[in-house]
């Protein structure tokens, strides 16, 4: 990974070497590599399936690898080669679980002392650090409840309160939100991010919903089938996606085949002219981000292309537009009102475009 | 939660694993081997390995065997087809139409789960022999059925079709509300879609479920042994009995029949479960959805009389039986008023009676084996879940073992284990051996409580005790237990009452002068204090039944909305 921080073991919260992990015949995770600065959270963002479960349990120890190695806060927890497998409770870390794994039978507040009494503290002092933690995320009045008697997002607070409370040297978040309502999530989100700012935690944050993982993290792992595909910072993941997968991935826009004849480059199977690429080949898939078009503007390449649908949004009116002479669909933001089977000119600039190289294949 | 070939770094306890393992090899394992040892090697009990399967072809070969298991046989057939008959069409009338007072004949025929089948036997006697309550109220005796091969089929046709109703009824609303219906839809009449649709959909549970009544009845030791020997009818169980309680005592005789007879229980074992998990055809099951049941019309006054009938045979009858029968001063006095009377009563629990001790044995036993048992079926249910490969394979096999070991044979296997002269120190001949028996017959009972408990608690909250810092027996101890605990209190509650008045191995494996319910029961039968008998017959049936029920209801209560998901 280019993007990778350089390693330096001793400052890193986390890092993961060629990692590897199969359920029987079938590899789940594939030479993943990641490292993680102490106080930076990093964002494990893909499709369902693609394996961030399986990475955060083996990080936790809830699974041992089959090849590579782990190391948390400079030491290293996993390490099949050299017979290394520490157990989870051996790692000092806190984990915020997908369906939040309260204990039922302890109140919220024993629930959130128990990674304390692990550690043997003293009564005086877990009970103050116990109040501090659910006092961070605002549960300090219930403290004596039974964790069924709260909501789902109080819920949530109280293993965010967990997984705190013992200031762990790295954090896991598996899914923490998923099971939320989209407002709460947003808030959730927000506060999250505050949590982990003020304490200055390390966090790994698993999710499938890209606003999270772009709010959230310093870098963002974007993972298909078993690999880590790109890791990069938010805005680099946006603006300068590494393949088709994850501009489609994180829906930056739409994605066209293109072909070079003698005259240039044309959208597959249409006569729809694109600006010239910035490399040598025949074939490719162009990205026309989102962000790039906006109807009647001023940029220099024009597009034709039809509304096929609107839809009313807070933050103005979505549009499903088909492009005009293809089958291809474009979604934009525009605050002028347009009516279904309109025509608008987009336009963009030559500069905006990414192009993926496709290699020529063999016939 | 999971298990399979992955290398979870968060493993259970070995402690549990090991501890699980060692509870199963002294309670279960050993018993078996000692059987299997014995058969083989006839001269084992002197230490020696001497002319093996000498004895075990010549067994195998003696008539008196073909004799026992073919009597065996027919008896489970026969059981298994009067309660297919008693069954079968009130399940189906309970199903398909609207039977005034339904829930009452339900709860009425839960009754005979309650009743040991033995005491329930001694109470048919009481109401058939000759001069019993049948001939003081109605002036005849049906002593010849009774006490033939067919009564005994109907007698313990009657104690275990309850069990084929249950299965049965339910399976018929479900599969009526799910499918038959739909073949309404298309044109099938109720009748037509009821023989075409949901009998044969019906068939593997009802075939399941006959098949759990045939195990039944093959390791009922009480009811062929009280009605039985009068007339010579021998069946395997019994068969074993004889040969290790009475002169001659022929060890590799009982060690080889005990074989015998547990191929039969586990072959009906195995092929139940193998119906229960069939893919292809799988047993329906679900809760019954309210469907449009029929009205009975003019027939609702005889499908009542038929469901009263029966409750009344399957429950009343052996109870008033036992309650007369102690209520009574003498038997002879029979049914008039200045015969009844609380006398029974008094001589059993008056101070410092053998009854009292009797009854404090078995609860005393009662107890403890249910704090073992589910102990032990807890750590064991844990172990199978978490655990991997072979070693997982082989616990899961140890633990269901029991299911198809009949009290009999445990004893046998107990008695050829610990009774053993070269032994240093063991168990035999106290009270100990008793608990031993009972752990190994109930052990299942927990095992599969905590199994389904298990399943239901989510993977993540002992992988959040784990990654909180907690070694796996504090996660065991501090977050499992404590969630399984409701279920497992079930379970307990369950093998106290069963355990509390076992009757074949307790007569069979109980030291020397040591009284159990059960034993106190059938000695005073044969002793012709019937009356006193029945009386504790009766304190039995009350505590064993009553408290436990008590103590299940208090429990869902008290513990209603703290465990979520549980009970
Ligand atoms: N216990 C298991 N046995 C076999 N295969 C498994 C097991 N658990 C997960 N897998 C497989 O491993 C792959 C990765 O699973 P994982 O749970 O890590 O996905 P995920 O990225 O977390 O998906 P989601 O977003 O749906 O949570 C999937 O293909 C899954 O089918
Ligand atoms: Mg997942």
């Amino acid at each position: 990974m280019t993007t990778n921080p350089i390693s330096m073991s001793g400052k890193h919260a986390l890092s993961v070497r060629s990692l590897s992990m199969s359920y029987g015949t079938e590899r789940v995770l594939n030479e993943i590599n990641v490292d993680l600065r102490a106080g930076q959270v990093l964002g494990l963002l893909g499709p369902s399936g693609c394996g961030k479960t399986t990475l955060l349990r083996l990080i936790s120890g809830l699974l041992l690898p089959d090849e590579g190695e782990i190391e948390i806060a400079g030491e290293k927890v996993a390490a099949p080669a050299v017979g290394i497998a520490l157990p989870p409770e051996k790692r000092g870390l806190g984990m915020v679980f997908q369906d939040y794994a309260l204990w039922p039978h302890m109140s919220v507040a024993r629930n959130v002392a128990f990674p304390l009494e692990m550690k043997r503290l003293g009564a005086v002092e877990r009970k103050e650090r116990v109040v501090k933690a659910l006092d961070r995320v605002g549960l300090a009045a219930m403290a004596e409840r039974r964790p069924s008697d709260l909501s789902g997002g109080q819920q949530q607070r109280v293993a965010i309160a967990r997984a705190i409370v013992a200031e762990p040297p790295l954090v896991l978040f598996d899914e923490p939100l998923s099971n939320l309502d989209r407002e709460l999530r947003e808030t959730m989100v927000e506060e999250i991010a505050d949590l982990v700012g003020e304490l200055n935690l390390s966090a790994v944050y698993v999710t499938h919903d890209q606003s999270e993982a772009l709010t959230l993290a310093n870098h963002v792992a974007v993972m298909r089938a078993g690999r880590i595909e790109q890791l990069a910072t938010p805005d680099d993941l946006v603006n300068q996606p590494k393949s088709p997968a994850v501009a489609d991935f994180l829906r930056l826009g739409c994605l066209l085949p293109a072909v070079k004849d003698s005259d240039g480059w044309t959208v597959k199977g249409t006569n729809l002219r694109l600006p010239a690429a910035p490399f040598d080949g025949a074939e490719a898939e162009v990205l026309l981000p989102e962000r790039a078009l906006s109807p009647n503007g001023s940029g220099t390449e024009k597009l034709q292309a039809e509304v096929v649908r609107t839809q009313m949004h807070s933050a103005g009116q979505a549009l499903s537009l088909r492009v005009s002479g293809t089958d291809h669909l474009i979604r934009i933001l525009t605050s002028t009102p347009v009516r279904s089977g309109e025509l608008l000119e987009l336009s963009f600039l030559p500069e905006d475009l990414r192009w993926f190289p496709v290699a020529a294949q063999a016939t | 939660m999971a298990g399979g070939s992955v290398a979870t770094g968060a493993e259970g306890s070995s402690f549990l694993k090991w501890t699980a393992t060692l509870g199963l090899l002294i309670v279960v394992a050993v018993p078996c081997l000692f059987i299997v040892v014995q058969a083989i090697f006839p001269e084992f009990g002197s230490g020696s390995f001497a002319a093996p399967f000498s004895l075990f072809f010549k067994t195998l070969a003696d008539p008196d065997l073909f004799g026992l298991a073919g009597n065996t046989l027919i008896l489970g057939v026969g059981t298994v087809v009067c309660a297919a008959i008693l069954a079968v069409p009130i399940a189906a009338l309970r199903a398909l139409f609207r039977v005034p007072g339904a829930l009452i004949w339900d709860a009425l025929l839960l009754v005979p789960f309650m009743i040991p089948p033995y005491i329930a036997a001694l109470g048919w006697i009481m109401t058939l022999q000759p001069r019993g309550y049948l001939e003081q109220v109605a002036g005849f005796n049906l002593a010849p059925l009774l006490f033939s091969v067919y009564g005994i089929m109907l007698i313990m046709g009657l104690n275990t079709f309850s069990v084929v109703y249950f299965v049965l009824s339910r399976t018929f609303e479900t599969i009526g509300a799910r499918y038959s219906d739909v073949g309404r839809v298309f044109g099938a009449g109720q009748w037509k879609s009821f023989w075409r649709i949901t009998f044969p959909l019906a068939m593997p549970g009802l075939a399941a479920s006959l098949l759990l009544v045939f195990a039944m009845s093959i390791e009922e030791y009480g009811t062929p042994a009280a009605l039985g020997r009068r007339i010579g009818f021998e069946v395997l169980v019994t068969g074993i009995e004889n040969r290790i309680s009475e002169w001659p005592i022929d060890l590799p005789g009982a060690a080889t029949l005990s074989l015998v007879l547990v191929s039969m229980a586990l072959a009906a074992f195995t092929l139940q479960r193998w119906l229960l998990t069939r893919r292809d055809y799988r047993i329906v099951s679900g809760k019954p959805q309210a469907s449009d049941k029929r009205r009975l019309g003019v027939w609702a006054l005889p499908v009542v009389a038929l469901f009263a009938f029966l409750s009344f045979l399957a429950t009343g009858l052996p109870i008033l039986a036992i309650l007369a029968t102690a209520l009574t001063r003498t038997i002879s006095g029979g049914l008039t008023p200045s015969n009844f009377g609380l006398d029974n009563f008094r001589e059993l629990l008056g101070s410092g009676s053998d009854g009292l001790v009797a009854l404090g044995n078995s609860l005393a036993l009662g107890v403890t084996t249910a704090l073992l048992a589910g102990l032990l079926g807890a750590i064991t249910a844990y172990s199978v879940v978490k655990g991997r490969g072979r070693f997982r394979i082989v616990l899961d096999a140890l633990s269901i073992t029991p299911n198809s070991l009949p009290g009999v044979v445990v004893a046998v296997g107990i008695i050829l284990a610990w009774n053993q002269p070269w032994l240093p120190v063991t168990p035999y001949n106290t009270p100990f051996i008793l608990l031993l028996a009972y752990i190994c017959i109930l052990l299942p009972q927990p095992v599969r409580y905590a199994t389904a408990s298990l399943h239901q608690l989510g993977d993540n909250l002992e992988a959040a005790a784990r990654v909180s810092g907690s070694g796996p027996l504090r996660a065991f101890v501090r977050i499992v237990l404590p969630l399984i605990l409701p279920s497992m209190v079930t379970a307990m509650i369950l093998v106290f009452a069963v355990a509390s008045r076992e009757l074949v191995a307790s007569l069979l494996v109980a030291p020397i002068g040591f009284q159990t319910i059960a034993v106190y029961i059938w000695q005073q039968f044969d002793q012709g204090s019937a009356g006193l008998g029945m009386a504790m017959a009766f304190c039995a049936l009350v505590i064993t039944t009553l408290i436990p029920l008590v103590l299940v209801s208090l429990m869902r209560w008290i513990s209603k909305g703290t465990v979520a998901g549980l009970n």
